[in-house]
């Protein structure tokens, strides 16, 4: 009972919002402001999907937007260097997978608080970035790689928000559907036990850094579309914002909970919030304190409904 | 207490319950897991507001909306789950919130007067623990010790024990009861929550059974019969708690040899057979959980060879072991062995998952399929495969990590302390199924620091002390005291062994 409560507030948020933010101003609702909402949330909603499932396995990764950097500027290079777009996609994405192999294996072989490990992350990337450019974007990608982020299918299905939902279905598969999403909970939930259960973990833990990893290199890919250029400064502030969407969404810092809808959800909240403060002309400063204060009101309210349940089974 | 009444989300916990402690008495309150005694104390301490009722202390009535305001009036409570901080040491941990100052304005500790009041307290006490070590670097049993210590200092009218003796030795139990009596000469009314009937015989004055959050009895120790008072606990006459076993050894599981890890134990041989159960005896500290850890792989051992159905295992790592068909049910629910967000199925099918894949995909049907399986067989209660394992009571999550190793298929069970924290029932029901898995030819090694139960389900019982195998005894034959006297003959005096074995 609680749980389906649970499940249905942050979405009753979302469309109370929508609903408050229609009311006054009518423009929200237009398709092309709509499209625009899915279009600026794509980015970090793809990536929120590969964080749900680290921190649903406890771990965090502060690292994704030094990650989406490096990977976007290497995928520029190799288009510059005059690769398909198709390769440079990939070579993006098999960046990021790599800068994810190498998060979790030290995360899992290393024993160290992943906070630490990719808090290190963070700066190594985004040093090895800036070093790669000397701190310059890289300019004459191909105009076409620009319809990854601004092109439609058919003239309305924005593409950013096609390559959302394929993601989308595919973790939420992962993580309800099969073996390492069982784990991926399991270790959350108590990852000694998850041992003792005879499951190798640290070889999950690396799998699911590594899909953070590569998620976060398609997400470098869209945002060099969007940018038209590989930027080495992109991404900064990212892990923030898509942790936020994971915690909005009733994922737990301390793992064993979240989900691929809730996340979705929370990042919606983010993006509708900045897109509605944006047309009734709410600074973008006031956005960030309206931004911070539901952080702390959606943890807060997750906070006691566990306590209530632990309550109960007291 | 008077009339208290508590719900929780609209289930009624406590009805009516009426509770009376006197000064300079143990009064001992049992009922099964779930009965609500828990809750019933988390209202005395103040954890919890009660819906209804008073609490009467010296005459007047009281009303507590926060533990402090419990401990104010010199109501302490020893809670079931360890309440200390880890990364203190155990003076600051007895201490804690009332640290002995050196300079008062500044708030600076005295680190020093600390240290030795608490090892005045301690060896007072007749424990052996150094005041500066970590709680981290405690086991079990010590960190028990501390946090009675700590308790008994705050406590200057009633003092809560929630099942303290869970992870004690027998020896360290006498040494607790030695304690109790003592607060008892000082005034202090005790309130003595526990399942093993057998230890309140040697120190209960007065009795409260509760059942359904109902008191169902009150009165003097002894007034009933032990049978009677089973069967008010459980609603049901419990015929024979250790049912017979119907199994004869088969052929070697499996096989120790020379087994050792620095510091903790040492060329250890033994085997175990299909079809029998090898209990193993010893004092908190022998050893024994670190031996079947490093059996199963959690902590490798320096020297010696495992052998399963006869084949050394090499490289030994817990999933290893459960590919060879060991299971593994641990000493610490929480800690490690139930994953507490999950749902009954998904924790009883954590060790096999691989068994619920079908095209690439969990199957829902192969889950529940399993789980109403287990809960038949065991019993598991409730019988909902989607309930979330923390909201089951302590018996039966652990009939459901008994399923877990079940549903792998596991044929050599290593159980440590199998029943700690179990209810009356739930233990008669997990003998059982220990019993038909031994029938249908597994090997079962059972630590445990329950006499009886040792005695009870076992076809051999080995002794551990200091690390060593110390003897082989014929569980048919032996006695307790036979037991007790090879594991604790070299440290305790064998006055203190006799006093010890009394209690039965």
């Amino acid at each position: 009972m609680s749980d389906i409560i649970k499940r249905f507030i942050p979405f009753a948020s979302l469309v109370a919002l929508c609903i408050l933010i229609a009311a006054l101003e009518p423009r929200f609702l237009s398709g092309g402001n709509l499209a625009g909402v899915a279009r600026q949330t794509a980015v970090i909603t793809i990536i929120a999907m590969g964080m749900t499932m680290v921190m649903v396995s406890g771990g965090i990764d502060l690292s994704v937007g030094s990650i989406l950097a490096l990977s976007g500027v290497v995928g520029a290079f190799a288009m510059v260097s005059g690769a398909p777009i198709i390769a440079g996609v990939v070579a993006a994405i098999a960046t990021g997978a790599a800068c994810g192999f190498l998060n979790g294996a030290a995360v899992a072989m290393l024993r160290i608080p992943p906070f630490i490990v990719t808090l290190g992350a963070m700066g190594i990337y985004r040093g090895i970035v800036l070093l790669l450019t000397d701190g310059k974007a890289v300019v004459g990608v191909p105009t076409n790689f620009g319809r990854l982020a601004e092109g439609s299918l058919l003239g309305i299905l924005p593409v950013p928000l096609l390559i959302v939902l394929l993601v989308a279905l595919g973790t939420h598969f992962l993580l309800v559907k099969t073996q390492p999403g069982r784990y991926c909970y399991a270790i959350g939930s108590n990852i000694e036990a998850t041992r003792y259960a005879g499951v190798r973990v640290s070889r999950y833990q690396v799998l699911f850094y590594t899909v953070l990893g590569a998620l976060s290199g398609l997400a470098g890919s869209i945002e060099s579309a969007r940018l038209v250029t590989g930027q080495p400064t992109a991404g900064e502030g990212y892990e923030l914002r898509v942790i936020a969407a994971v915690v909005i969404g009733g994922g737990s810092l301390s793992g064993g909970q979240g989900t691929v809808i809730g996340t979705i959800i929370g990042s919606l909240i983010m993006g509708v919030l900045a897109n509605g403060a944006n047309l009734l002309g709410i600074s973008s400063f006031a956005q960030q304190v309206v931004i911070g204060a539901v952080i702390v009101i959606a943890v807060t309210f997750d906070e006691f409904q566990r306590r209530r349940i632990e309550a109960a089974s007291a | 207490m008077r009339h208290i009444t508590k719900a929780f989300s609209g289930n009624s916990v406590l009805e009516d319950v009426n509770l009376v402690a006197f000064a300079g008495e143990v009064h001992a309150l049992v009922g099964e897991n779930g009965a609500g005694k828990s809750t019933l104390m988390k209202i005395l301490s103040g954890a919890y507001r009660p819906d209804g009722g008073e609490i009467i202390i010296d005459g007047v009535q009281t009303r507590f909306s926060r533990p402090a305001d419990a401990l104010a009036k010199g109501i302490a409570m020893i809670y079931q789950e360890l309440s200390l901080a880890k990364h203190l040491s155990v003076a600051e941990n007895i201490f804690l919130g009332r640290e002995p100052l050196a300079f008062a304005p500044l708030r600076i500790i005295n680190q020093r007067e600390m240290n030795n009041r608490a090892s005045q307290v301690l060896s007072g006490y007749g424990f052996n623990i150094d005041p500066r070590t970590r709680i981290a670097n405690l086991g079990a049993a010590d960190r028990q010790l501390v946090e009675i210590t700590r308790a008994t200092l705050e406590a200057n009218r009633v003092l809560v024990m929630d099942e303290p003796t869970s992870s004690l030795t027998s020896r360290e139990v006498e040494e607790l009861f030695r304690l109790i009596r003592n607060l008892k000469q000082n005034g202090i009314a005790i309130i003595y929550i526990s399942h093993r009937l057998e230890e309140l015989e040697s120190i209960a004055d007065h009795l409260t059974i509760i059942r359904d959050g109902r008191v169902v009895y009150t009165g003097h120790w002894g007034e009933i019969p032990r049978s009677a008072m089973i069967r008010h606990m459980a609603g049901r006459e419990l015929k024979e708690i250790f049912p017979i076993r119907h199994s004869y050894p088969g052929e070697t599981r499996l096989r120790v040899e020379g087994l050792s890890r620095e510091g903790k134990f040492s060329d250890v041989t033994f085997e175990a057979r299909a079809g029998e159960v090898v209990g193993i005896a010893g004092l908190a500290g022998a050893g024994r959980t670190e031996l079947v850890e490093a059996i199963f792989g959690v902590s490798a051992a320096s020297t010696g060879q495992v052998f399963v159905n006869d084949k050394p295992v090499d490289s030994l790592k817990p999933d290893v072991a459960v590919g060879k068909g060991l299971g593994f049910l641990t000493e610490d629910r929480k800690q490690a062995g139930l994953c507490l967000n999950l749902s009954l199925s998904q924790n009883l099918t954590l060790a096999n998952v691989r068994a619920l894949v079908r095209h690439w995909k969990l199957d829902r049907k192969l889950e529940l399929g399993a789980a109403r399986e287990s809960i038949e067989r065991l019993r598991i209660r409730p019988a909902n495969p989607d309930k979330t394992i923390a909201r089951m009571s302590g018996g039966n999550q652990q009939k459901v990590l008994l399923g877990r190793w079940l549903f792998a298929g596991s044929k050599i069970f290593l159980l440590d302390e199998p029943t700690r924290g179990v209810d009356v029932a739930a233990r008669a029901e997990i003998y059982r199924a220990i019993n038909e898995l031994v029938e249908s030819g597994a090997a079962v090694v059972m630590v445990s620091s329950d006499l009886p139960e040792l005695l009870g389900m076992s076809d051999r019982i080995l002794v551990m002390r200091r690390g060593r195998l110390v003897a082989e005894l014929n569980a048919k034959t032996t006695t307790q005291e036979e037991v007790l006297t090879y594991a604790a003959v070299a440290e305790a005096e064998q006055s203190e062994v006799q006093i010890a074995t009394e209690i039965s």
